[in-house]
């Protein structure tokens, strides 16, 4: 107590300057000194010798006085804040050098946190439920025979065969059954939009239907309310739903009234029974949440699909839709379990799918279910990792520009280290000193840099939602970030601090004071710069190679033409709940829309399609041309949509033969297809397709025989989901001929009107059809195809900036180091001048010098770009990652600036006076 | 002339308190003669180094201090004991008796002991 006491003390102590506190203490002094005077003068002595002798019973004072301040105060932690004082004071005088470097750090410092903020929502935060390490996700893999054909879900699809993480309700039903070796099975499963009824207000929802069990196994209990239990999750059971707190709060205003208010689901009366803790996001993902929690058993009324509307009970074997989750069981190795969970799946597949002699049984595949189904990797893990990198290396080069600037100070301070040293300061005072320099620029860099990151946390989303859609996607700034950024700082500080601290403090003093400038010790000392210098200049080399093939991505493409006419398009999708429009009711509902459509004044044309352009959908279906057999080892399938007739002249898609679809082709009449021009040329080499016939849809192992088709034109090439991907080869039929519309349909408007100045009269007019049908997503085409390019746009954004600010820190880094190597050498050259050389000599002879180093540098960047950017060629669109007019842009660039960067010490060396330059000396 | 005993560190802390225990309040110069005048002078006292010692003993809290008028009506500080000074001083003073009884029986053994 009486220790702690006396510390707290004595660190209030220690802001205090030394001559206030010492004033009590001279007092006191004072007064003794004269007591002990007077004392003296009694017993006798002579005024000056009673003085004398007090003083000398008093003791040295100035020993005392220290030892007074250091019983006061806490001398180390003193001396730190002396070093740290006196650090301000330097930076503060140089405050050119100072804002450089802070605000290079705070911009490399800034990145990297946003960066690493992004990547750990992403990519490393776990689910927000209690252990979600114990997760584990169901998943399977099988060759391209697999029995399993019919899915609903996301699938990796590979050139060996498929996998995905979706099941059949009989699949999870039995694998639960049979599970011994992880706790109890779960099911869930993301039905995406959902088109709701909130007291009189039409709005679209995201929706999970999930098992009895979710909840209890997740461990997860609703704010109010009651989880959605075992026996809610039962045919005919009354339809409830979970709500999550955001909806809550948006469409209930929080009211805890909200416990049985009834709500409509795709028009189906449901009850609310509760609403979900604030940041439980589902078991799917971390990064979106659905809205909407339902019963699986409520599928069939909510949300109905397949032949009879029902996935669920023995009915629908076929489909594959649902993910399975469940937590490990103590004592339980995974590979156990999964070799378990196997035996079971085979079991299943082979009662419920019947495979035949061609076709193979899919494998189990125990997974990590603690980020759910964790597509953010597939997504983000590559081009997150390339950022990363790149940050890091604007962060080292930041870091080497502020080192080779402490260089040139350490060595322009030499003298005033050796004065320190010589007057017997210790080194490691002096080390200390000097090292808290490079740390108060890093922590100011690093504080400037935190601000900076707050902005691009919150920027960051921002950039990566569209602008059509509400996003839940946050990125907040918490404490393993800070503590990131804290590390990330004081390692930076460290790494461009230590090496020019130690050299300052190298110097031995009495060689510093006699102020001689030895050629052979000055070229010694130059080398360390100019290495860093070197360095530096390669890192920009690679920073702009890669900041160009990234901007040259985007550019290709920004140029890429997608076969239709992208412009005065704006387009929406239309999905009808089935409940209302069974087949063929759907295809009638959007006969009448489009008709309707037609009519309304700045609509100039008007189509639909059943899969939207360059959106990422798409739609495959097995493709025979006539005069071929059926061969299960070969890849018999086409990329299709089905469109009206209206659709190739709306989207300015050429026919380059035979004719377009026109109002005969109707339901009734003869199937009829146009052939893109690649797949007519796959299909038919060296042939006429025209009038040929083809088979598609059909699925042999469900009794689907197929429809005959025949040839009726060929039509231009177009990519189909992707802008990277090159045009496929594609059939189309007319919507009115397909079976059903079951996923909606995208309508394309051609009009010369802007998408909020049309929404209205389309939105009516739908509306006067039906008013419970919403319009999703109006946007342009182009918008929609900008938001496809995000990733890109983001990526060369970002680069491209880092690029700007990599030359920009060689320039500064090339300029310092060669203005430092003038200023030592204007003896030298001052000497040169007088015995004949000519201004013209001496400029070369700088700029030779600053070649070496940019040379070096440059040569050892293109060798390091030729390495690294093999790594990022599948982000890369239309160029190759060596591409010769890229690594050629970016020598000649940083060439440019060394020289620029050089000319300014250059054109001083030459215009040195000799006569002033030799007085100097 | 005889050479001056150096004081043993933390005897001089003992020394101060019980000085003030007894005399109560003292400026800092009251305090080095009274200790000079109990140890008969033989004692190689700096007086200054007083000071500090006077310090950390009020940082401690075994003492107080305020500003007061010296006998030549100038301002001096005076120090007096605290409560916990009080405490501390019977600590010491145990202590210290206990360590000077050892000593004197060590130092009371005779030579009936030797053979």
């Amino acid at each position: 107590m009486k220790r702690l006491k006396r510390l707290l003390i004595r660190l209030r102590n220690l802001g205090s300057r030394q001559s206030v506190d010492q004033r009590r203490f001279l007092e006191e002094m004072a007064e003794h000194l004269s007591l002990q005077t007077e004392e003296n003068l009694r017993s006798g002595m002579t005024p000056a010798e009673a003085r004398r002798q007090a003083v000398l019973k008093f003791g040295p004072v100035e020993a005392i006085r220290e030892q007074y301040h250091a019983e006061k105060s806490l001398p180390l932690l003193e001396s730190v804040v002396q070093d740290v004082r006196y650090s301000i004071r330097i930076l503060g005088k140089s405050r050119g050098f100072t804002s450089i470097a802070a605000i290079s750090l705070a911009l490399a410092i800034g990145a990297n946190t946003t960066i690493f903020s992004a990547m750990k929502r992403l990519l490393l935060d776990r689910l927000d439920v209690p252990h979600a390490e114990q997760l584990r996700l169901l998943h399977w893999h099988g060759d391209r025979n697999t029995a399993v054909t019919n899915m609903w879900g996301m699938s990796d699809n590979t050139p060996e065969g498929i996998g995905a993480a979706s099941f059949s309700y009989p699949a999870f039903e039995q694998l639960r059954r049979d599970n011994h070796v992880l706790e109890d099975l779960f099911a869930f499963k993301d039905v995406g939009r959902m088109n709701a009824t909130i007291g009189g207000d039409a709005q679209i929802l995201q929706g999970e239907l999930v098992s009895g069990n979710y909840f209890d196994q997740l461990q997860v209990q609703p704010q109010i309310g009651r989880p959605i239990l075992a026996a809610d999750d039962q045919i005919g059971a009354p339809a409830v739903a979970l709500i999550s707190a955001e909806l809550w709060q948006r469409a209930f205003g929080s009211s805890s009234a909200v416990v049985g208010r009834t709500i409509k689901v795709n028009m189906v009366p449901v009850t609310v029974i509760g609403v979900t803790p604030p940041r439980f996001t589902g078991a799917k993902s971390l990064q979106s949440a659905p809205d909407l929690f339902l019963p699986l058993s409520s599928q069939p009324l909510v949300e109905p699909r397949g032949r009879n509307g029902s996935l669920l009970g023995a009915s629908s074997p076929q489909v594959w839709w649902l993910n399975i989750m469940g937590r490990t069981r103590a004592g339980i190795s995974d590979a156990t379990a999964q070799a378990a969970l196997d035996v079971s799946l085979s079991a299943v597949v082979g009662s419920s799918l019947r495979p035949d002699a061609n076709t193979t049984i899919p494998r189990l595949d125990l997974l990590d279910g603690s980020r759910g189904l964790f597509l953010s990797k597939q997504l983000f893990a590559k081009p997150l990792e390339l950022l990363m990198a790149v940050v890091a290396l604007v962060l080292l080069l930041a870091c080497s520009n502020i080192a080779s600037l402490l260089f040139a100070r350490s060595m322009a301070r030499q003298r005033e280290v050796g004065v320190r040293l010589a007057l017997g300061a210790g080194r490691a005072r002096v080390l200390r000193g000097v090292l808290t320099e490079s740390m108060m620029l890093s922590a100011l860099g690093g504080v400037l840099g935190v601000a900076l990151a707050f902005a691009g946390c919150r920027t960051l989303p921002a950039l990566l939602a569209n602008p059509w859609e509400r996003s839940q996607f946050k990125m907040p700034l918490d404490w393993t970030v800070l503590a990131f950024t804290a590390s990330v700082t004081v390692l930076s500080g460290l790494l461009f601090g230590i090496v020019p601290a130690w050299i300052a403090t190298r110097s031995d003093g009495g060689a510093c004071l006699k102020g001689s400038t030895q050629n052979i010790a000055r070229r010694r000392k130059g080398f360390g710069g100019k290495m860093i210098v070197s360095f530096q200049v390669m890192l920009s080399t690679l920073l702009v190679a890669g900041a160009l093939l990234f901007v040259g991505t985007r550019f290709n493409l920004a140029h890429v033409n997608p076969g239709f006419r992208t412009n005065h398009l704006v387009i929406f999708a239309i999905q009808q709940p089935e409940s209302r429009y069974p087949p063929p009711k759907d295809l009638q509902l959007h006969h009448q829309i489009e008709e309707r459509l037609r009519v309304l004044p700045g609509v100039e044309n008007v189509t639909l399609s059943e899969v939207g352009y360059i959106s990422d959908s798409m739609e495959n279906t097995p493709f025979l041309p006539e005069g071929q057999i059926q061969d299960p080892e070969k890849d018999q399938s086409a990329w299709n949509n089905a469109v009206s007739p209206s659709f190739f002249h709306t989207m300015g898609i050429p026919i380059m033969a035979g004719r377009d679809f026109n109002e005969n082709d109707t339901a009734s009449a003869p199937k009829v297809g146009i052939l893109s021009e690649s797949l007519a040329r796959k299909a038919f080499p060296g042939q006429n397709p025209i009038g040929k016939h083809f088979l598609a849809h059909f699925h042999p192992s469900e009794g689907a025989p197929g429809d005959l088709i025949e040839v009726v034109g060929i039509c231009g090439d177009t990519r189909y989901w992707s802008l990277k991907q090159n045009p496929v080869g594609m059939f189309y039929q007319p919507y009115l001929q397909v079976q059903n519309l079951d996923f909606g349909a995208t309508y394309e408007v051609r009009t010369s009107m802007s998408p909020g100045s049309i929404a209205p009269s389309l939105r009516a007019a739908v509306q006067a059809i039906d008013p419970d049908l919403p319009l999703q997503d109006i946007r342009t085409q182009q918008e929609q195809i900008d938001a496809s390019m995000q990733q890109e746009r983001i990526i060369a954004a970002l680069t491209a900036s880092f690029g700007v600010l990599a030359l920009l820190l060689a320039c500064v880094g090339v300029y310092g180091v060669m203005a430092y190597s003038v200023a030592q050498r204007t003896s030298e050259i001052g000497i040169r001048i007088a015995l004949g050389a000519l201004p013209k000599e001496v400029l070369a002879m700088v700029l030779r010098e600053a070649t070496w180093i940019g040379m070096g540098g440059i040569i050892f960047g293109l060798g390091a770009t030729l390495l690294t950017t093999r790594m990022v060629k599948s982000l890369l669109y239309g160029l190759q990652p060596n591409d010769p007019a890229v690594l050629a842009a970016s020598a000649t660039l940083l060439a440019l600036i060394g020289l620029a960067a050089t000319w300014v010490p250059a054109r001083r060396a030459a215009a040195v006076q000799p006569m002033e330059a030799l007085r100097h000396e | 002339m005889k050479p001056r005993a150096d004081i043993q560190q933390g005897t001089l802390a003992l020394m101060v308190l019980k000085t003030l225990d007894v005399l109560g309040p003292l400026h800092g110069y009251g305090i080095a003669r009274r200790i000079e005048q109990i140890s008969g002078d033989q004692l190689a006292l700096n007086q200054g180094t007083l000071y500090p010692l006077l310090l950390r003993l009020e940082q401690e809290g075994a003492i107080a201090s305020e500003w007061g008028p010296s006998e030549n009506n100038r301002r001096a500080r005076f120090y007096r004991l605290t409560r916990a000074g009080r405490k501390q001083l019977q600590a010491e003073l145990q202590g210290w008796q206990q360590t000077a009884d050892i000593v004197a029986r060590f130092l009371a053994i005779k030579a009936e002991t030797r053979p």
